[in-house]
């Protein structure tokens, strides 16, 4: 009995810094974004109490609408698209064909320079007039399909999008990883009973990496939701708001001295965060695995 | 002590060390600091045609007062992240002891803050009167003064004389009529007539909008609010314009880099332009530019030679607990100010000043700039720009309604139903 007690106040001594941590990064920056999404304020004088009135405002807003249309498309692009691309290429480099080890860092390697280099480079390839993009359409004689690809109304967002989908080396790294933990015993067996590669990857590898699979599958999601300086620096939105994203429109918000709709809409960003978490535990049976 | 009791313990003690560490610091500060430090982020910096010039006064300052004062200037280029930076200090009570802004609708939001301090006990009548009549105009809220205006923005048309006389135009049109004749003959003879742009927060084009609305609108276009019919009728005009512009206008952020390489023919902006055109423009760029007024409306209510002008930089200053401190920061400003220190400013960069200063035989006075003065002291009537006039959320909805009235999304009348929308939040 008095080991129990000692231990359980030891536990909780040991335990009170992260709590402390946690709330004052946590929960206290939460409740703050909830509190003030409740408020009409322009950061400057005194704010006051609105109600939902920000939140009523955001479901009339044909910004808001775009915004989290773009993200869901984000979100499902990053995992129906980047995270099958990712475990495809892992597979392949899991048989460890020759040089591997030099396709592994050449895919990685995006992730060691900063998101805004790239996007830099990117605005490069799609400018209109000097750009690689219409210049490489124009070498291979398709210049009716020269197009100002970052102001176009249509073409805008898609273009913001694609190219981050290619940019697979993170999760394939996760992946690659968890690959090699599996035991080679059960290849070897499957391989006496003459399963092939193909075959041994799809009833081994995968339902072994599964847990794995729904871990860059929520983080490709959350990332959909975070998206911000790949189209803050491509088109800032624009044109005419349809390439926008909620991260985006928080700034805007921010730097138009609306900061309860600035709030309201972070507070739906943490909700649409936790419904992403909670579908891919749901769907990957999740909480089996340990993630 | 077992590893993962450690482990769990560590991070408690690191806060608690940090902490003491940042307490230490501060005491060591401010028991041995005799110099007083001002920090000063700045955007008059980097490609800034002032940066020069400016760089030079605050190393004579902090020569002048070695040991005392010294100004340490925060290099920031980008004049959006800067915005950013002074909006989040000043929103946390952190504001920076000096920094500039230019829009008196986001001065009038920092006054309210309570952060900025009350210049007001300072500003003697000498000091006053370096400045122009109603320099103080916008400064002021609830009787106190919160800032010292400063740089003085007009952005009359620049045009490049050269490529005119290819397409066979004399003298720049004083009619849109005429413009729209003129810039077909641009056209014709393979030249983009004007720069337009929707990136970023589209300004060339605001202020070819600011043109319009005076030229349709008159003087008073702004007092009514966007009810005014002229801010459609500016919008129909303006989606005309954009089909006399480069292909990436929609999209394009970068005012004047078309116009400095000589692939547009006609830009609106300001003075502070004139240093980059002598500095980034190709070869002899700057000898083909020539400066005009905007051309008027066809029954519009604008008179011919109307100016479009405004505060474009103001100084304010954050609030001090240290009086000391506070009088330092005065002092510098007093210098910064003074009429000798901006016509150095004024004659190497060719922008203008709200500061009054002699103009002597031997000064090399910027031709450009010459031109602009004289436009302005012509001018019927001079009023500010377009975002100068409306709150920041619809200034920050411009580009976005604007590409949509360009790419046809928007009709002229739901660009300004667009507009009215942002202010609504």
């Amino acid at each position: 009995m008095q080991r129990t007690t000692h231990f359980r106040t030891g536990a909780i001594l040991f335990l009170l810094p992260a709590l402390l941590l946690f709330t004052a990064f946590f929960l206290y920056p939460v409740g703050y974004v909830v509190v003030v999404s409740l408020m009409k304020w322009d950061g400057m004088s005194s704010p006051g109490f609105v109600g939902l009135r920000n939140y009523s405002v955001l479901f009339h807003d044909e910004v808001f609408r775009i915004s989290i249309r773009n993200n869901l498309v984000w979100a499902c692009a990053e995992a129906l698209i980047q995270v099958p691309l990712a475990i495809l290429v892992a597979l392949l480099l899991a048989r460890k064909p020759k040089g591997w080890k030099l396709l592994r860092t050449i895919y990685f390697f995006p992730h060691v320079i900063s998101g805004i280099a790239i996007t830099m480079l990117w605005v490069a390839i799609y400018n209109n007039e000097r750009g690689l993009l219409n210049g490489f359409l124009r070498l291979i004689g398709l210049s009716e399909w020269e197009h100002n690809w970052l102001g176009g109304l249509s073409s805008a967002f898609p273009s913001v999008l694609v190219y981050g989908l290619l940019y697979i080396g993170y999760f394939m790294v996760i992946i690659l990883a968890d690959i090699s933990s599996v035991s080679q015993s059960y290849y070897e067996a499957a391989s006496i009973d003459g399963a092939t590669r193909t075959q041994q990857d799809w009833h081994i590898t995968l339902p072994l990496i599964r847990g794995t699979i729904a871990t860059c599958v929520t983080l490709a999601m959350v990332n959909g939701l975070r998206q911000f300086e790949q189209v803050l620096l491509l088109t800032g939105g624009g044109p005419a708001n349809s390439s926008s994203v909620l991260v985006l429109y928080i700034y805007k918000e921010l730097q138009n001295f609306h900061y309860g709709t600035a709030n309201a809409l972070g507070t739906v960003l943490i909700v649409l965060g936790g419904l992403v978490i909670l579908t891919v535990r749901r769907l990957f049976n999740a909480a089996k695995y340990d993630m | 002590m077992n590893k993962r009791t450690l482990l769990l313990t560590l991070p408690a003690i690191l806060l608690v060390i940090s902490m003491l560490l940042s307490a230490c610091g501060e005491n060591a500060n401010s028991g041995e600091a005799s110099e007083i430090e001002i920090k000063f982020p700045s955007i008059w910096v980097a490609k800034d045609s002032k940066a020069a010039t400016f760089a030079q006064i605050v190393k004579a300052f902090n020569e002048q007062n070695q040991g005392k004062i010294k100004v340490v200037v925060e290099e920031i280029p980008d004049y959006g992240a800067y915005k950013d930076k002074i909006r989040t200090n000043i929103t946390t009570g952190t504001t920076p002891d000096i920094f500039s802004f230019d829009n008196p609708a986001d001065g009038e939001l920092y006054y309210k803050s309570g952060n900025l301090a009350d210049l007001t006990p300072y500003l003697d009548e000498q000091w006053k009167s370096t400045f122009l009549d109603h320099a103080f105009d916008n400064a002021t809220y609830d009787g106190k003064v919160y800032s010292i205006p400063f740089e003085f923005g007009v952005t009359p048309v620049l045009y490049n004389s050269k490529l005119f006389k290819q397409a066979g135009i004399t003298g720049f049109p004083k009619t849109y009529n005429e413009l729209f004749a003129a810039f077909d003959k641009l056209k014709a003879a393979g030249i983009a007539p004007a720069t337009q742009m929707t990136g970023g927060d589209g300004w060339v084009s605001m202020l070819w909008y600011s043109q319009l609305l005076s030229a349709i609108g008159g003087p008073d276009v702004y007092k009514h609010g966007l009810d005014d019919p002229a801010f459609v009728q500016a919008a129909e005009v303006l989606k005309k314009l954009f089909d006399y512009t480069t292909g990436d206008a929609v999209g394009l952020d970068n005012a004047g880099g078309h116009f400095l390489n000589q692939q547009t023919a006609v830009l609106l902006n300001g003075p502070w332009f004139i240093g980059r055109i002598k500095k980034e423009g190709i070869d002899h760029l700057y000898d083909s530019v020539e400066v005009a007024p905007a051309p008027v409306y066809e029954g519009g209510k604008g008179q011919p030679g109307q100016y479009i002008g405004f505060t474009q930089a103001s100084l304010a200053v954050g609030k001090q607990k240290d009086k000391k401190k506070e009088e330092a920061i005065v002092k510098f400003l007093k210098y910064l100010t003074s009429p000798d220190n901006v016509k150095k400013i004024s004659l190497d960069s060719g922008s203008l000043f709200v500061i009054k200063y002699e103009v002597t035989k031997d000064d090399k006075v910027e031709r450009l700039q010459t031109g602009m003065k004289k436009g302005m002291e012509a001018a019927p009537y001079i009023i500010p720009h377009f975002r100068a006039s409306v709150s920041p959320a619809v200034g920050a909805e411009f580009p976005q309604a604007l590409s949509g009235l360009v790419l046809g999304k928007y009709t002229p009348e739901q660009f300004v139903e667009q507009l009215k929308q942002a202010e609504s939040k």
